[in-house]
């Protein structure tokens, strides 16, 4: 079956509003802080780089992995929510 | 790859600007007409042609190659348009480059760059070995071209323009599609995977909208989106995602045989949900729309409890009913009544009788 964290339903489940950044999944207190620290500091500006890199999974994942040091999951849980998110509301 | 003109007029725009950038002359302003990129092109290109055909076929491969190593740009030094065209000429559709793109796309044309520089390195070496089946075409092509030029002037120096051309178109194609394998093969997979993953998706939104007694069409177009996405992350770089599908389809057949079979012929049962088990529960079970707790559970009472129209209704009936037996009860004699009731001590109920008569007598009177 899948691996679906609770986080990520939550956050695909409603329109992410004004979310922090560390709603989305994948993305926890300390890489939450690094972003946040860049500017990406509500989950709809991360939204907005993952859309400028057309969606693409490796282009996102390896600015993910620049910006604030995910790791391989990490990268995967984040990229997962965002799409599935833009999948049902974009 | 030199870039042998059959008619620049013909390029595209963007394959003009690439082959500008290829040859290190500076491209136009962005707005330009094609009309400046194809004389350019044919200023600066046509000279180096016209110099590599006059050559013999070894310096023809030396100018081939240093053309090439003159095409390795500094990613890092290149405008936006530039990195942007480089991309494109590696078959990378860059999305716009901003700010927060930019070194993302560096990485990847320095990325390319090893790669390309890599092959043909091993190419001129090994020409063989690897399929680049370019080289042997070029190296056939020379000595044909060569044994030609030998014989007759210059309507086979046409001739051989035209081989060229249609080596060069082959060349360029078959880099293309060498690139697409090398470097793109996990990412179109992933593309591949995305658009399967899209067919499901439609399913499930409307399934999210419907009831519960419908969640198990949902939840059977949930299991082979759920499965083709875990074998993605899984097995990204090796297997495509078929192979695991087909066996898992195969043994919900052999679980439920008397299952009635599905459009999809997936088959799945319906599961309770298992409270803090991350993963174990249903993929895509969200609630119908997001409700706060009281809605909840005001729903649930509302739903045990009589509706109001009901109610009102069985209280208009008993009304009626009270209003009836009242009328009833008044038109006939309490005489009769009291009768049928009490039989048995006559002689004070007789009294009570006689004065009730005489009070219904009045009554009847008044009436």
């Amino acid at each position: 079956m899948s691996s679906t964290s609770q986080k990520h339903k939550e956050f695909v489940a409603e329109p992410m509003g004004e979310k922090p950044v560390m709603a989305l999944a994948g993305i926890g207190e300390v890489l939450g802080k690094r972003l946040a620290e860049k500017g990406f500091d509500k989950a709809y500006v991360v939204l907005g780089q993952f859309l400028v890199l057309k969606k693409d999974e490796e282009l996102f994942r390896d600015w993910l992995k620049d910006t604030c040091g995910a790791n391989a999951k990490q990268q995967g849980d984040c990229y997962g929510c965002l799409k599935e998110w833009c999948d049902a509301f974009l | 790859m030199p870039v042998f003109v059959e008619d620049p007029a013909h390029f595209s725009k963007s394959r003009l600007k690439s082959d500008l950038v290829a040859h290190n002359v500076s491209l136009p302003p962005a707005a330009s007409k094609k009309e400046v990129y194809v004389e350019l092109h044919l200023k600066h290109i046509d000279q180096k042609n016209a110099a590599d055909f006059s050559s013999d076929e070894e310096d023809q491969v030396q100018d081939a190659l240093s053309p090439e190593d003159a095409e390795i740009p500094d990613p890092s030094g290149l405008t936006d348009d530039d990195l942007k065209a480089a991309l494109l000429k590696r078959g990378v559709k860059a999305g716009p480059i901003v700010a927060s793109t930019r070194a993302l796309y560096e990485k990847k044309l320095s990325k390319l760059l090893q790669s390309d520089g890599h092959d043909q390195l091993n190419g001129a070496e090994k020409g063989v070995l690897y399929s680049d089946s370019e080289e042997e075409e070029e190296e056939e092509n020379g000595d044909e071209a060569d044994a030609e030029s030998a014989c007759t002037g210059a309507e086979e120096d046409k001739r051989e323009t035209v081989e060229q051309s249609d080596q060069a178109q082959q060349e360029s194609s078959q880099n293309d599609d060498f690139d697409y394998p090398q470097c793109f093969l996990p990412s179109s997979r992933l593309h591949v995977r995305a658009s399967r993953h899209r067919e499901p998706r439609p399913k499930w939104n409307s399934g999210n909208a419907l009831k519960s007694s419908e969640q198990n069409w949902s939840r059977c177009t949930q299991i082979p989106a759920g499965i083709s996405r875990a074998s993605s992350v899984d097995q990204r770089s090796g297997l495509g995602s078929g192979l695991p599908q087909e066996p898992v389809k195969d043994t919900f057949k052999d679980l439920l045989p008397d299952a009635e079979t599905t459009p999809t012929g997936i088959y799945a049962t319906r599961r309770r949900p298992i409270k803090g088990a991350a993963g174990r529960p249903i993929q895509y079970a969200y609630p119908d729309t997001p409700a706060s707790p009281t809605t909840l559970e005001r729903r649930e009472v509302e739903r045990r409890l009589v509706p109001i129209h009901i109610q009102i209704l069985v209280f208009l009936i008993v009304a009626c009913l009270l209003y009836l037996i009242y009328v009833c009860v008044e038109d006939s004699s309490f005489v009769a009544l009291l009768d049928s009731l009490s039989q048995g001590s006559e002689s004070e109920e007789g009294l009570l009788v006689q004065t009730e008569a005489q009070d219904t007598l009045a009554l009847s009177e008044q009436e």
